[in-house]
C-alpha cells in the first residue's frame, strides 16, 4: 500500500484503481449494548457486502444503528457478535489504528493545536514516512482540494466547508482501503452541503476508494450513493441503488422514508397476470400494476403512488362529493416550479406535485379535482411493518 | 668520635621511639580504664576510642566495663528541635560515634516502633513523657537498660523496673499575658482558684486532655490535690466557663496567649519560659494550691541495631555535661542530675508546691477521665 | 474501543504503580483499623454523640468551604475570561498564590491580622472577634483552596465555545439568561469536579485544624489526636476510615452531575470572540468579591513575609535578620535543599500520573472507570497522618513473597537513599489527584472523535496521548504540576512518620519552629518556601509553555 503513492493512483488509469480497491464484508454483525435487563441491540445481525470502489450510504433515522455499523467497521466498537471482513481477511479483532480506515467525523475532529498543513501531515508522519514524501503527498492532496492557500492556518480560522475538506484530505492522504464518513454534513449550510455532496462524490470516484458514508438525510444518501443501505431498528430494512430504493421500496417505511409517498388500499383480483404484474381495484377502477414479491401473497397490500405521479385537472363533475378519482382540494402551495396539493379523498389524503404548472390549471382550494395515475408508475407492496 | 656517633644515633633513636609512642598513645589506648578510679560520677569519657562511664560501686567511684564504639546512632527526639540537635552533636563530639536524630511527638514515636517492630530505625528514644513509655513498655517497644549512673537521679523520676530514666522535669504553671491582663484589672493568678475570676472569662487557653500531656496533667492535678476524680471533674466544670477554647496542641495555649488572644495560658512553666525568651510578653506563676509536673526520659529501644552505643548515649543523657546543655538551647526543664548547673530562668521546684503525683494513677484513669471530659464538660455551654 | 498493546501495557502499569502508592499501605492501614479499638470508633459513631458531632463538623466544613472556595473561583474565573478591566493579570497572578501556603503561617498570618487581639480588628477596628473553630478555619481553608477551583474553571471558561453565548444572545436572551442557561449548564462539571475537590482536600487538612480549630474537632484532627494522644493507631485508622465516607460520597454526586450533563465544547477551536460585560453596575458587583479576596491574599501574605524580618511579629515588630542568617547558618540549608529536591523529582512523577489517569479515565476504560478514578483520587481523600503510618507500617521492612523480596526497605533510617523513596511517593501520590481532576474536566472537553480521528490516521492509543491529548490538555497539565510542587513542598502529616534524619524537610522544621515559639524563624522558613515554589512555577510555566504553538486552556496565558 506504501509502495503506490496517491498521486500515482490519481493519475494512474482506472483498471489499476478497481484491483487495488477493497471489498468489506459484515457478516452477521451485531453489536449489544449494556447488560441484562437493561441490554439494548444497537445492531442486529447485520449481512452486506461492499464491493470494492463502491459508495455505499448507510441511511436511517436516529438509533437506527448506522453510525454503530460504522463505528464497527472503524474499530471504535467491538462487536459482540460477527466479523467484519476486509478483502477476505478477518480485521474485527484489530484496533482503530492498525484498519486501513480513513474516517470523516461529523464534527471533523481537526486537531487544534496544529495547522492545516500538519492535521493533514499527522497519518503520514506517525508511518513515518520519509519527510520528503510527507511534503508531496501533503502538497498533492491540498492542491487537490484547493486548500494550498490555508495550509498554514489553523483549523479555527477556517470556514465549516474549509475544515470539512481538511478533515476529508486529511484521511484522504492516508490511502486507506476504505473512506467512512460519519455525518460529515449535517453540520454545513444548505447551499455548501450539496456542493460538498459532489465533491466528495466525483473525488471518491476519481480515487475508487470503497466508501461508507453515514447519514440521515435522504437527498444526500440519494445524490452520492452507489447503493443505498436504509436501516431500520438495527436492522437492514432493505438495500440498493438509489433508484431502485425510490421507486421499488421493500416496505412502507422505506418507501415514506424515501421521498415522499401515497399509499393507497386496494382489492387484488388476481395475483399474475401475463405480462407478470398483479391485477387489482382501486378507486374503482381496474388495472395492473408491477408488485413486491411479497405483496403477491400479502393479504392486505398497499398501492404507492409517488406525489409526482399523480395529475390534477378541475372536475366538472357535479358531484360534491369525493368518491372514485374525485377529490376535494385541502390546500394549494405554489413554488413556482411546482404546485403542491392536498386532496381529500374517500380513501384518505394524497398529496400531488405538479411540475411547471400552468397558472390557469391550478385548481383553487375547496374546489373538486379530478386526479389520475399512471398505472406503470405504481407500485404494490405489502402493508404490514 | 665513634662513640660519640653511637651516642647521637641512640639518642635520635629514642628520640623517634617516645615520638611514636607519644603518637600512638591515643589511638593504642594501651592503658584500658575499666574499674580505675574517676572524680565525677555520671561522667562519660573517650579514652582511646573506648567509652566509659564513672559510676559508683562497691569499689567507689570508678569507670564502667569500657564500651568500644564504632557505627552510627539514630535517636528519635520528643524534645525541642535545638535541644536534641545539641545533645546528638555532643555524643558525636564526644564519641565519634555518628548520631542523628528526628523529631517526633510521643504519638507518632509509639506509632512509628510499632511500625518497625521487626527492623526498628531508632536505638534511643530521648525526651519522651512518662506515659509514652509506659505505651511502649507495654507494645514492647523499649528496652529494659539499668544505667550504672541512674542512681544519680531521684528515684521519682524514673521507673522503678528500669525501662526509662528521667532526664528533665517540667512543672505546670500559668502563662500569663502582662498586657492583657492590665487591660482587664485582674492580676497574675496565682492559684487555682485564681483562675476562676468571671472577669478571665473567655481569656483562659488550655489544651485539651485527651490531646495532650500538659492538659491531662493539668486535669489530673486537680484530682490529686481536690482528693478524688469528682471533684477534680466539679473544678475542670468551673474552668471551662472562663476557657476560650480548648487547643490540640499543649504548647499552643502558650503562644495565643503570648499573642494576647488571651490572657492566660496554662502550660508547662519551661515552655512559657521559652516563648518570653523570644520576646512574647509573658510572665510565670505557679498555683499556690499545688501544681503537676511531667518528666521527660530516656529509653533504649528494643532491638536497637547500635545497642552498645545506644547504652552509652543514655549514660550519657543522665550526666551533667549533657544536662547542662538544656539552657544552652533555650530549654529550661527542671533537671533531674543533682549535679547540673542550675539557670535562673529554671524554676525551683522546692519552692513550689508540688502535688503527689502518682504516673501510673494517671496512666490507667487517662481513658476514662478524658472520655467523661469530652462528654460532660469540653461540650458543655459556658455560663 | 478496543485497546492497543500499548495502551493496555499502560493500563497495567498505572493500576501497578497505584496499587504501590495507595492500595498496597492503604490496605494495611485498613485492616489496622479493624482491631478491637478502631471496631470500637465504628461503634461510637451510632452510640457516640461526640463521635457525631465531629462527623456533622467534617461534612459542615467541607461544605462550606467547597462552596464559598468554588463561588469565589468562579467569580473570579468569570472576571478573567468575560470582564475587561485594570489590574486583570495582577488579580490572576494574586489568585495563584494561596497554592503556596504552609501549613500554620496561613492560619498564623490570620489571626495575627484578625484575631482578638488582631493588628487590623482590634487595632484599627477595635473588634474582638475569635476566630479559632469553624469562622477561622473557614477563612483559612477558603483562602488556601479556592485556587484549586479558580484554575479549574477558568480553563474551562478559557476553552467554552464563545460562539454558543453569541448564538445565544443572538436569538435574544439577555446577558443573565445567556449566563443561566447556557454558561453555567457548561461548566457544570468543572463546578463538581471544583467542589469535590475543595470538599476532599479542606476534610483531610490536618496542619490548620490543629494551629486553629480550637474546639472544632474534625475528623482528621480527631484521628491525628487518637494516635498522636491517645497512641491509638487502630482507632485513627478507623477515624480516617469515616473520613472517607463523606469523600466518596460527594465523589459518587459529582459523578453523577458529571455525567448528566456531559458537555462537549471543544470539538476544533473556540470561535468568535466573548463579548465582555460592559455595565458598570454589574462589573462593580462581579469584581468585588475578587478584589476583596485578594486584598486578603496580599495582606496576608505581606504578614508573612513581615514576619520573617520582624522580632515577633505583632507582638515586637523591631527590624531583624536574625531568623533568615539562623535559617541559613545551617540548621535550614539543608532542609531547604533535600525537600526542593525531593519535590522536584515527585512533581513531574505526579503529574504525568495525573494526567495518564485523566486519559485512561475519560477515554480508554469503560468498565470500572468509577473504580479507577476512585483509586487515583485517595490520594487526598485520606488523611495524611494515615498515609503516613501506612507507609511506615508497610515500608519500613523488606516486603517478602516467600523468599523472593518483592518489594525492598523504602521507608525509615534504615532503607535505602535514607528513606528518601518514600518521600517521593508520598509527595507523589499526595498532588497526582490535583493533575488528575483537572486533566479529566479538560478532557470531558475535548470531543472523543479528536482521539478516534487519530486512531484513524494509524496512531496508537499512546501516540495519540503524547501528540494530540498531551498538547490539548496541557494547560490542565501545567496546572498539575505546579500542584504538584506546591503540595510535595507544603506536605507535611504524612512526612513526620517517614522522615529520617537523611531527609530534613521543610514543613517539619516550620512547625519545629513554631513548636518553640520561634515564629519569626517559621515566617522566614515560610517566605524561603514561597519564593522556591514561585520560582519552580514559572519555571514549570515556561518550560511547558514555551514547548507548544499555542494553547488551548493554558490557565497562564
Amino acid at each position: 500500500m506504501a509502495t503506490n503513492s496517491l498521486i500515482s493512483i490519481a493519475e494512474g488509469d482506472s483498471k489499476v484503481r478497481a484491483s487495488d480497491s477493497s471489498r468489506l464484508q459484515l457478516s452477521n454483525l451485531s453489536k449489544e449494548f449494556g447488560q441484562d435487563p437493561d441490554r439494548t441491540v444497537a445492531v442486529d445481525n447485520i449481512n452486506l457486502t461492499i464491493e470494492p470502489g463502491e459508495f455505499i450510504t448507510l441511511l436511517g433515522p436516529s438509533g437506527c444503528g448506522k453510525t454503530t455499523t460504522l463505528r464497527m467497521i472503524a474499530g471504535f466498537e467491538n462487536p459482540t457478535f460477527g466479523s467484519i471482513l476486509l478483502d477476505n481477511q478477518d480485521i474485527s479483532k484489530l484496533t482503530p489504528d492498525r484498519r486501513p480506515m480513513g474516517m470523516v467525523f461529523q464534527s471533523y475532529a481537526l486537531f487544534p493545536h496544529m495547522s492545516v498543513y500538519e492535521n493533514v501531515a499527522y497519518g503520514l508522519k506517525i508511518k513515518k514516512l520519509p519527510a520528503k514524501q510527507i511534503e508531496q503527498e501533503v502538497g498533492f492532496v491540498l492542491a487537490t482540494m484547493s486548500l494550498e492557500f490555508l495550509a498554514n492556518r489553523a483549523p479555527n480560522q477556517l470556514s465549516g466547508g474549509q475544515q470539512q475538506r481538511v478533515a476529508l484530505a486529511r484521511a484522504m492522504v492516508m490511502r486507506p482501503k476504505v473512506l467512512l464518513f460519519d455525518e460529515p454534513l449535517s453540520n454545513l449550510d444548505a447551499k455548501l452541503r450539496s456542493q460538498m455532496r459532489i465533491e466528495i462524490r466525483q473525488l471518491q470516484q476519481r480515487l475508487g476508494i470503497t466508501s461508507i458514508f453515514v447519514t440521515h438525510d435522504q437527498d444526500e444518501a440519494m445524490s452520492i450513493s452507489d447503493r443505498i443501505v436504509v436501516m431500520r431498528n438495527a436492522r437492514i430494512e432493505q438495500v440498493g441503488e438509489p433508484a431502485e430504493i425510490y421507486r421499488h421500496p421493500k416496505t412502507v417505511f422505506v418507501a415514506d422514508f424515501i421521498g415522499r409517498s401515497n399509499f393507497l388500499t386496494v382489492e387484488k383480483i388476481q395475483s399474475k397476470t401475463k405480462s407478470g404484474k398483479i391485477a387489482i381495484k382501486v378507486l374503482g377502477k381496474n388495472m395492473e400494476v408491477d408488485a413486491h414479491e411479497d405483496a403477491v401473497t400479502a393479504s392486505n397490500p398497499v398501492l404507492l403512488i409517488r406525489p409526482e405521479s399523480i395529475r390534477i385537472k378541475r372536475s366538472h363533475s357535479k358531484n360534491q362529493e369525493a368518491s372514485g378519482t374525485q377529490g376535494r382540494v385541502l390546500n394549494v402551495v405554489f413554488y413556482g416550479a411546482h404546485v403542491e396539493y392536498e386532496i381529500e379523498t374517500e380513501k384518505g389524503n394524497l398529496v400531488a406535485v405538479v411540475s411547471d404548472p400552468k397558472h390557469d390549471e391550478i385548481v383553487p382550494v375547496g374546489q373538486m379535482a379530478e386526479f389520475s395515475f399512471d398505472e406503470n408508475r405504481a407500485w404494490l407492496l405489502p402493508s404490514g411493518d | 668520635m665513634n662513640k660519640l656517633r653511637i651516642t647521637s644515633i641512640t639518642s635520635v633513636a629514642v628520640m623517634l621511639l617516645s615520638l611514636t609512642g607519644l603518637a600512638i598513645s591515643p589511638a593504642g589506648a594501651a592503658v584500658d580504664r575499666t574499674g580505675k578510679t574517676c572524680v565525677q560520677e555520671g561522667r562519660v569519657v573517650n579514652s582511646g576510642g573506648v567509652t566509659y562511664t564513672c559510676a559508683y560501686t562497691k569499689s567507689g567511684l570508678v569507670y564502667s566495663q569500657g564500651r568500644k564504639l564504632s557505627g552510627s546512632l539514630t535517636v528519635v527526639c520528643g524534645a525541642m528541635e535545638n535541644w536534641c540537635a545539641a545533645m546528638t552533636k555532643a555524643f558525636t563530639k564526644k564519641t565519634g560515634v555518628e548520631t542523628k536524630f528526628v523529631r517526633l511527638s510521643s504519638g507518632e514515636t509509639v506509632a512509628r516502633l510499632n511500625a518497625a517492630k521487626a527492623n526498628p530505625e531508632f536505638g534511643v528514644w530521648h525526651g519522651g513523657p512518662a506515659d509514652g513509655f509506659g505505651v511502649a513498655r507495654l507494645d514492647g517497644l523499649i528496652e529494659k537498660y539499668e544505667s550504672p549512673t541512674r542512681h544519680m537521679i531521684p528515684a521519682k523520676y524514673q521507673d522503678t523496673d528500669g525501662y526509662w530514666t528521667g532526664v528533665y522535669v517540667g512543672a505546670l504553671g500559668f502563662c500569663s499575658n502582662k498586657k492583657e491582663l492590665a487591660r482587664l484589672g485582674v492580676p497574675v493568678p496565682k492559684s487555682w482558684a485564681d483562675l476562676l475570676n468571671p472577669k478571665l472569662k473567655g481569656q483562659i487557653s488550655s489544651a485539651h486532655p485527651s490531646t495532650s500531656g500538659t492538659a491531662f496533667t493539668t486535669l489530673w492535678t486537680q484530682v490529686t490535690r481536690l482528693g478524688g476524680v469528682e471533684p477534680g471533674m466539679a473544678y475542670m466544670k468551673k474552668l471551662h466557663n472562663n476557657i476560650l477554647q480548648y487547643t490540640k496542641s499543649g504548647t499552643a495555649p502558650g503562644q495565643i496567649a503570648g499573642r494576647g488572644e488571651v490572657a492566660v495560658g496554662i502550660i508547662f512553666s519551661h515552655d512559657c519560659v521559652a516563648y518570653r525568651e523570644q520576646g512574647l510578653p509573658l510572665t510565670v506563676s505557679f498555683p499556690s494550691e499545688g501544681t503537676g509536673y511531667e518528666i521527660g526520659g530516656v529509653a533504649l529501644v528494643k532491638g536497637a541495631k547500635n545497642p552498645e552505643a545506644a547504652k552509652a548515649y543514655i549514660d550519657f543523657t543522665l550526666s551533667a555535661e549533657a544536662q547542662n546543655l538544656g539552657p544552652t538551647v533555650a530549654s529550661y526543664q527542671v533537671l533531674t542530675n543533682p549535679r547540673a548547673k542550675l539557670d535562673r530562668r529554671m524554676v525551683t521546684l522546692k519552692k513550689l508546691t508540688i502535688v503527689d503525683y502518682d504516673f501510673g494513677k494517671a496512666s490507667a484513669a487517662k481513658k476514662a477521665l478524658t472520655t467523661r471530659f469530652d462528654a460532660e464538660i469540653a461540650v458543655a455551654p459556658k455560663v | 474501543m478496543k485497546l492497543d498493546l500499548i495502551t493496555r501495557i499502560v493500563l497495567v502499569c498505572t493500576i501497578a504503580v497505584l496499587a504501590l502508592l495507595i492500595i498496597f499501605p492503604l490496605t494495611n492501614i485498613l485492616i489496622t483499623a479493624t482491631h478491637e479499638n478502631g471496631r470500637a470508633v465504628f461503634s461510637s459513631i451510632f452510640s457516640s454523640p461526640v463521635t457525631r458531632q465531629i462527623i456533622k463538623n467534617t461534612v459542615l466544613l467541607g461544605s462550606t468551604v467547597g462552596v464559598l472556595g468554588t463561588l469565589i473561583g468562579f467569580l473570579l474565573a468569570y472576571a478573567q475570561t468575560r470582564l475587561e478591566f485594570r489590574g486583570k493579570k495582577i488579580l490572576h497572578i494574586i489568585s495563584l498564590i494561596p497554592l503556596i501556603s504552609p501549613p500554620f503561617a496561613f492560619a498564623t498570618a490570620v489571626i495575627v491580622l484578625f484575631g482578638r487581639s488582631g493588628i487590623i480588628t482590634r487595632d484599627l477596628l477595635g473588634l474582638s472577634p475569635v476566630l479559632y473553630g469553624y469562622p477561622g478555619l473557614v477563612i483559612v481553608l477558603t483562602t488556601s483552596f479556592f485556587p484549586v477551583a479558580y484554575m479549574n474553571l477558568l480553563g474551562m471558561m478559557r476553552s467554552l465555545d464563545p460562539s454558543l453565548d453569541e448564538a445565544a444572545a443572538s436569538l435574544g436572551s439577555s446577558k443573565s439568561k445567556v449566563f443561566v442557561k447556557i454558561t453555567f449548564p457548561m461548566l457544570i462539571p468543572g463546578i463538581a469536579s471544583s467542589f469535590l475537590l475543595l470538599f476532599v482536600e479542606s476534610i483531610a487538612d490536618l496542619a490548620n485544624p490543629l494551629v486553629i480549630g480550637g474546639d472544632f474537632t474534625v475528623l482528621s484532627s480527631r484521628a491525628y489526636i487518637a494516635i498522636n494522644g491517645e497512641y491509638d493507631v487502630a482507632a485513627g485508622a478507623a477515624y480516617s476510615v469515616v473520613l472517607l465516607v463523606p469523600g466518596l460520597l460527594v465523589f459518587l454526586l459529582q459523578r453523577y452531575w458529571a455525567q448528566r450533563k456531559n458537555v462537549v465544547s471543544v470539538t476544533g477551536k473556540p470561535s468568535g470572540r466573548v463579548r465582555n460585560i460592559e455595565s458598570k453596575g454589574a462589573k462593580f458587583f462581579l469584581l468585588s468579591i475578587p478584589f476583596a479576596m485578594s486584598s486578603l491574599i496580599i495582606m496576608v501574605y505581606v504578614t508573612v513575609l513581615i514576619g520573617g524580618f520582624v522580632k515577633v511579629l505583632g507582638v515586637n515588630n523591631e527590624f531583624t535578620l536574625d531568623h533568615f542568617s539562623y535559617i541559613f547558618s545551617g540548621i535550614g540549608n539543608d532542609a531547604i535543599i533535600k525537600t526542593t529536591l525531593l519535590a522536584l523529582i515527585a512533581t513531574p512523577i505526579a503529574g504525568i500520573l495525573g494526567m495518564i489517569l485523566a486519559w485512561l479515565i475519560v477515554r480508554k476504560i469503560r468498565r470500572g472507570r468509577e473504580l479507577m478514578d476512585f483509586l487515583g483520587m485517595l490520594g487526598i481523600a485520606v488523611p495524611g497522618t494515615v498515609l503516613g503510618i501506612g507507609y511506615a507500617v508497610t515500608f519500613n521492612h523488606t516486603t517478602k513473597l516467600g523468599e523472593f523480596s518483592l518489594i525492598p526497605q523504602l521507608a525509615g533510617g534504615g532503607a535505602i537513599f535514607g528513606g528518601a523513596l518514600a518521600i517521593i511517593m508520598v509527595y507523589t501520590i499526595r498532588s497526582s489527584p490535583a493533575g488528575q481532576r483537572s486533566g479529566i474536566a479538560a478532557l470531558q472537553q475535548i470531543d472523543p472523535a479528536i482521539d478516534e480521528a487519530s486512531a484513524s490516521l494509524g496512531a496508537s492509543g499512546v501516540v495519540t496521548f503524547k501528540k494530540v491529548t498531551l498538547p490539548l490538555i496541557r494547560g490542565a497539565l501545567l496546572t498539575g504540576l505546579m500542584f504538584a510542587f506546591a503540595r510535595s513542598m507544603t506536605t507535611l502529616s504524612p512526612i513526620i512518620f517517614i522522615t529520617t534524619p537523611d531527609t530534613p524537610i521543610m514543613t517539619s522544621k516550620i512547625l519545629s519552629e513554631v513548636d518553640a515559639g520561634r515564629f519569626g524563624n517559621a515566617f522566614a522558613f515560610c517566605t524561603i518556601l514561597i519564593v522556591l515554589v514561585s520560582l519552580a512555577m514559572s519555571a514549570i510555566n515556561l518550560l511547558v509553555r514555551g514547548r507548544s504553538i499555542e494553547s488551548l486552556s493554558n490557565p497562564l496565558n
